[in-house]
């Protein structure tokens, strides 16, 4: 394995302080449901995250971004950073999204020497552009020369990965029930970066109504340990 | 791909007070009835008619609206949009409208009703420009199937794109497949069978607001389940699961009858259809 892939690997890592340890993306509100309470009941919730929303979203998006960086195509991927934020409806995961992404790009900046997240910053800093981790991310597997599919499925998995963790302490759940789940979900991993591979740019944004509506509902959630 | 099944375009201007129509166009399968006055305050309200009777297989329908400075328009239909099956193509309909400056826009069709085999797909591209106002819904229900099978349609799609001086601000992406999803699983339709959206945008819209409508319609019922969250631009999106055309038309209504109230101090006419 070379050094690039190791490189890609430290924005996986589930310390990687970028505060999306606090955000449930609506898993919150099913587990006050009791509608999640259990590793089946999380592993249902987490295949349909996957498959009916962040593939059509941030998964299809870092390809797209990466094929605009590939191109030297800029203004398409200012384009998608307005697409994947207002795509997104539900205000709680929106602005999440959003300070997740700059917090990554912040510390990228100071790991990493890119002009086009200048560009990024300067984009942000002038509110012409929001922020989204999936850029952020994209756009440091392009600069490692890390392939395209490759950097779509290590985003999936840093963002899986992270919500399995907020699940263990939020269920709870047991920390091998934890590890088991990131290990059965190799799988659907490896099977929605190829989905996303044959999207249409058509595809972008298509969401599950009730995914959705529990990100609307956790606006509503008295007490919470989860910012979304 | 300019063959269509039915056209219709209307621009609409402030005569003496008054919105009227500048233009009205209609061709094939669409017609749009004289406008309705429901009260003083000069808004304008056209019902849009089918006299096909639903849409059929690779049916092309086209709606263009645009709306001058200061106008008032509430635009719906007559009835439910049918979509019977569609064995070989789906059946597509695009509306683009254009809102000026202080103009004000109700966009409320009768819902979307998905037959057996039914494939259909709609795309609803609205610009905006500072100051207008826009309240738009829609509702997608399941139609009656003999075998008691909920979810007989094979896909409906929503595709709704709301620009804000030519800045994409909303994009609102509704795909059901019924043909290869599990609609009653968890993060899908979770037991029921008719969903909601509306999207109201306006200067006015603040964090009170939400809560005042959270307040009026939110109730703790199994009945439906709503969601309410602010826009990344000045105004709200609402989504409602329930089981009946009704139970949403009344937390549409509700909500329709605050905002009428806050921000243009009427009370919304009820729209007679029959």
């Amino acid at each position: 394995m070379d050094d690039n892939i190791l490189s890609l690997f430290q924005l996986c890592d589930s310390s990687f302080p970028t505060g999306a340890f606090s955000h449930s993306y609506g898993l919150e509100s099913y587990i006050q449901e009791d509608r999640v309470h259990d590793q089946a009941s999380f592993l249902q919730w987490l295949n349909v995250y996957l498959n009916e929303q962040l593939i059509y979203s941030d998964g299809l998006a870092s390809r797209l971004v990466y094929e605009a960086l590939e191109k030297d195509d800029l203004q398409k991927v200012w384009q998608l950073d307005r697409m994947l934020t207002v795509q997104n409806l539900p205000r709680e995961t929106r602005e999440g999204t959003q300070r997740i992404g700059e917090r990554m790009l912040k510390l990228m900046e100071s790991l990493y020497d890119i002009p086009v997240f200048l560009d990024y910053r300067e984009r942000i800093t002038n509110k012409q552009s929001f922020g989204h981790p999936a850029i952020v991310f994209t756009m440091i597997g392009h600069h490692l020369g890390v392939p395209k599919s490759t950097t779509t499925l290590y985003y999936l998995y840093s963002t899986i990965s992270t919500l399995v963790q907020n699940a263990v302490r939020a269920i709870p759940l047991g920390q091998t029930a934890g590890q088991k789940t990131i290990q059965q979900f190799q799988g659907p991993l490896n099977r929605a970066t190829e989905k996303i591979q044959g999207l249409d740019e058509e595809d972008f944004g298509i969401v599950s109504p009730g995914l959705e509506l529990s990100q609307m509902k956790h606006e509503r959630v008295n007490i919470r340990i989860f910012m979304s | 791909m300019e063959n269509w099944t039915g056209i219709l375009r209307l621009d609409a201007e402030v005569r003496n007070g008054k919105t009227v129509a500048r233009n009205v166009y209609f061709q094939g399968a669409y017609k749009v009835m004289r406008p309705i006055y429901h009260d003083e305050s000069g808004q304008a309200c056209y019902y849009i008619l089918n006299p096909g009777g639903g849409y059929l297989d690779g049916d092309r329908y086209r709606i263009q609206l645009t709306l001058d400075k200061q106008t008032k328009l509430t635009l719906t239909t007559q009835s439910a949009t049918k979509i019977y099956k569609t064995p070989k193509s789906l059946a597509y309909q695009e509306t683009e409208i254009d809102l000026k400056e202080g103009s004000y826009l109700e966009y409320i069709p009768d819902p979307i009703i998905g037959y057996r085999d039914a494939c259909y797909k709609q795309k609803t591209v609205i610009r905006m420009k500072k100051g207008a106002k826009l309240l738009f819904s829609d509702i997608i229900t399941p139609g009656w199937s003999p075998d008691g099978d909920r979810f007989s349609y094979n896909m409906l799609q929503l595709i709704n794109e709301i620009y804000m001086e030519n800045e994409l601000v909303v994009y609102d992406h509704i795909k059901l497949s019924p043909a290869t999803q599990n609609m009653d699983a968890l993060g899908y339709m979770e037991g029921f069978s008719h969903l909601g959206s509306m999207i109201v945008i306006g200067e006015e819209t603040d964090p009170e607001l939400i809560d005042r409508l959270y307040q009026a319609i939110h109730k703790d019922t199994k009945e439906f389940k709503v969601g309410l969250s602010l826009l990344p631009t000045a105004g709200f999106t609402l989504r409602v699961l329930a089981n009946s055309t009704q139970t949403i038309e009344r937390i549409f209504a509700e909500c329709h009858s605050i905002i009428s109230r806050e921000w243009f101090n009427i009370t919304p006419s009820f729209l007679r259809k029959y």
